[in-house]
């Protein structure tokens, strides 16, 4: 946690100096009605700055280590797995559709990582894909993108 | 009367076939959330968000309350069973519900915390019922600097009590309110931190980020463990589940504090039922007789902070509704999707939506009497979804997740964002920062930064002006004592303690 809590530290530091200097470059801080559009964007930066400050003092002067907040072994197996998953269904969702995308999705994680039987796995896939699919383009009219199978 | 016309109008809208439905819908998915260990009333509210663009206002938000309250009586039946609170509202029930139920009187414990809960709930509603419009009326004299100093007190009270570190907390709060600066400004017109992105022009819509810190955030954190709850066997047929005369001995008082705590908790801006619960079960425990049977399965012990939690739900929508300020992270997501909905939550949406506000009053009586009956009769029937293995639980919820976040404006763009945002959630909850105040700011920014450039505008004296109206001024003291109070601590620790240990 307190190596963590470092990075996070200068991360939020750069963040701050970023949005502030673009506030001070491209917005204005005072006009000729009052406060403009980089009032507030300044003091927010400036504020996030003295709190960045604070935790990166507190980080280094921190003894005890902590907890390691990432996960290790299996647990950053699975959340790599379930990560990679979605990101894939997101970026392949105008490809597959939502009807086909989420079935996949669903069909991979329960038999590739939860190891559910093809029953199972089969059932709760195409069911929820299926009632998703139903509820969303039939009652609220959404208009799901069809992908290539064309549903 | 004019109490009673405004509840008969509210009961002539809940008591529709839709609205019953929709009620009904929200209290058996409440009361499903909150059981399932893993997925919280802001998750539960944010992922149902989506099914409501499709009906009223009034339906929607009946639908939302009702799964809001539903989440509060859902919660019990994990803590009592397996030991995990199904939302933060219930950890303290598990301390003496689990050893209830280790002893063989899990039905007791749960019906007590049913029924304890029906009757805090229904005392919340009435005192929502009158508090609320006093609050509103009172609150309609409120000029820029009042709302501005009202604003930041609700900002800074939500982020003092969230989490452990308050540092961290502030700069979530930080971190919305920049947020909610991305886009067209009003008054300038000026295209904010868009990176030249069309899409960034609207600003960052407030459901992805929703979806992805809570629902997302979560899914995430669970993924990483392959566990498997052990549910404790029991009989909760209804006979079961009715505590004995002895056990409402015990009890009576307990409710009735935990009530009346629970209630002036949940009104105040930040604090919510999950703080209500604990000061409601300390109280409790420092007023008994026997102090030492707490934590070893005493009654009072389960009676006491599930009264508190569902009274404290029904406070929390007093300061979101009157005022707009939301209590907790819930009702904040709840704001998120008025706002959605074209509402402005405030003083004036008692006089502008009255069937809106009744409506929804007169819903929650209706919510309360159905979850008594689920939570008393259909035990069983939920301690059977708790069997639901988590591991097919996790990739639906991600579906669910990705379905709302793209019927927002049925854009691939704003899956995207709730990924992010879901990345994020997962960060903050593991590195102890508060999604909570984030929402909120994101929420709040744009209408806070309104309030404070009319402020300025018409103000000789610049920011002093929050200082020179007695309102304005006694809110933003509370408020900067609340910035100024936990970060004081953190300087303290940081500067003093530390070389002093060293």
């Amino acid at each position: 946690m307190r190596q963590a809590d470092r990075i996070a530290a200068v991360l939020l530091l750069a963040l701050a100096a970023g949005y502030g200097a673009v506030a001070i470059r491209d917005y204005a801080y005072w006009d000729a009605n009052g406060p403009g559009s980089g009032f507030l964007p300044v003091w927010l930066a400036a504020a996030l700055t003295g709190l960045g400050g604070l935790l990166l003092v507190s980080a280094v002067r921190a003894r005890d280590p902590g907890p390691a907040p990432v996960p290790r072994g299996h647990g950053a197996v699975r959340l790599g797995a379930v990560l990679a998953a979605t990101v894939a269904l997101v970026a392949l969702l105008p490809v597959l559709g939502m009807a086909t995308g989420t079935a996949l999705f669903l069909a991979v994680l329960l038999r590739g990582l939860e190891r559910h039987s093809w029953p199972v796995t089969l059932g709760v896939a195409v069911g929820t894909a299926t009632v998703n699919w139903a509820v969303f383009t039939w009652w609220l009219r959404v208009p799901f993108p069809t992908g290539v199978l064309g549903f | 009367m004019d109490l009673l016309h405004n509840l008969a109008l509210g009961f002539s809208i809940a008591l529709t076939p839709f609205n019953v439905l929709m009620a009904m819908v929200g209290v058996t998915m409440g009361t499903l959330i909150g059981a399932l260990p893993g997925v919280g009333p802001a998750s539960g509210v944010a992922l149902l968000l989506p099914l409501t663009f499709g009906m009223s206002p009034t339906s929607g938000i009946i639908m939302l309350s009702a799964l809001y309250a539903g989440s509060m009586y859902g919660g019990t039946i994990t803590s009592v069973l397996i030991n995990t609170p199904g939302e933060s509202a219930s950890v303290v029930t598990c301390l003496d519900g689990h050893q209830m139920a280790l002893r063989g009187r899990a039905g007791p414990a749960l019906g007590m915390a049913a029924i304890g809960s029906f009757l805090a709930g229904s005392v919340g509603v009435v005192l929502l019922m009158g508090m609320a419009p006093l609050l509103a009326r009172w609150a309609l004299s409120f000029g820029p600097p009042e709302t501005f100093a009202l604003m930041l007190l609700g900002l800074t009270t939500v982020t003092g009590l969230t989490g452990d570190h308050a540092v961290k907390g502030y700069i979530s709060m930080v971190l919305g309110l920049m947020l909610s600066m991305i886009g067209i400004d009003i008054v300038s017109g000026d295209a904010r931190y868009t990176a030249g992105l069309p899409d960034m022009l609207d600003g960052v819509d407030f459901l992805p980020v929703a979806i992805g810190l809570f629902g997302m955030g979560e899914v995430l954190v669970g993924a990483e463990q392959a566990t498997r709850a052990e549910i404790l066997h029991g009989r909760y047929g209804l006979r079961d589940v009715l505590p004995s005369a002895a056990d409402w001995v015990r009890s009576r008082l307990a409710i009735v504090r935990g009530t009346i705590i629970g209630f002036l908790v949940g009104v105040l801006p930040g604090a919510g039922p999950t703080i209500a619960s604990f000061l409601a079960y300390t109280v409790e425990k420092k007023l008994s007789r026997h102090p030492e049977e707490f934590g070893q399965g005493a009654i009072e012990g389960v009676a006491a902070p599930e009264s508190a939690n569902n009274a404290g739900s029904a406070g929390a929508l007093v300061p979101m509704l009157t005022l707009g300020i939301p209590g907790s992270a819930t009702t904040a997501v709840m704001m998120g999707g008025l706002m959605m909905w074209g509402l402005r939550p405030g003083p004036l949406l008692f006089e502008k939506n009255p069937d809106f506000v009744w409506g929804l009053i007169a819903s929650l009586y209706l919510a309360n009497v159905m979850l008594l009956v689920l939570n008393v009769a259909f035990i069983p029937v939920f301690v059977r979804a708790l069997r639901v293995p988590y591991g097919i639980l996790m990739p639906l919820i991600i579906v669910f997740c990705v379905t709302g976040a793209y019927s927002l404006n049925n854009r691939v763009w704003d899956v995207g964002q709730m990924l992010v945002f879901g990345v994020l959630g997962y960060a903050m909850k593991k590195l102890d920062y508060s999604p909570a105040a984030l929402t909120l700011a994101l929420v709040l920014g744009p209408l806070a930064e309104r309030a404070l450039r009319q402020s300025l505008i018409i103000s000789d004296v610049g920011i002093l002006i929050l200082l020179q109206r007695p309102i304005a001024a006694t809110l933003t003291a509370l408020a900067l004592a609340a910035v100024a109070v936990p970060v004081a601590r953190a300087v303290w620790r940081v500067t003093v303690r530390r070389p002093a240990a060293a």
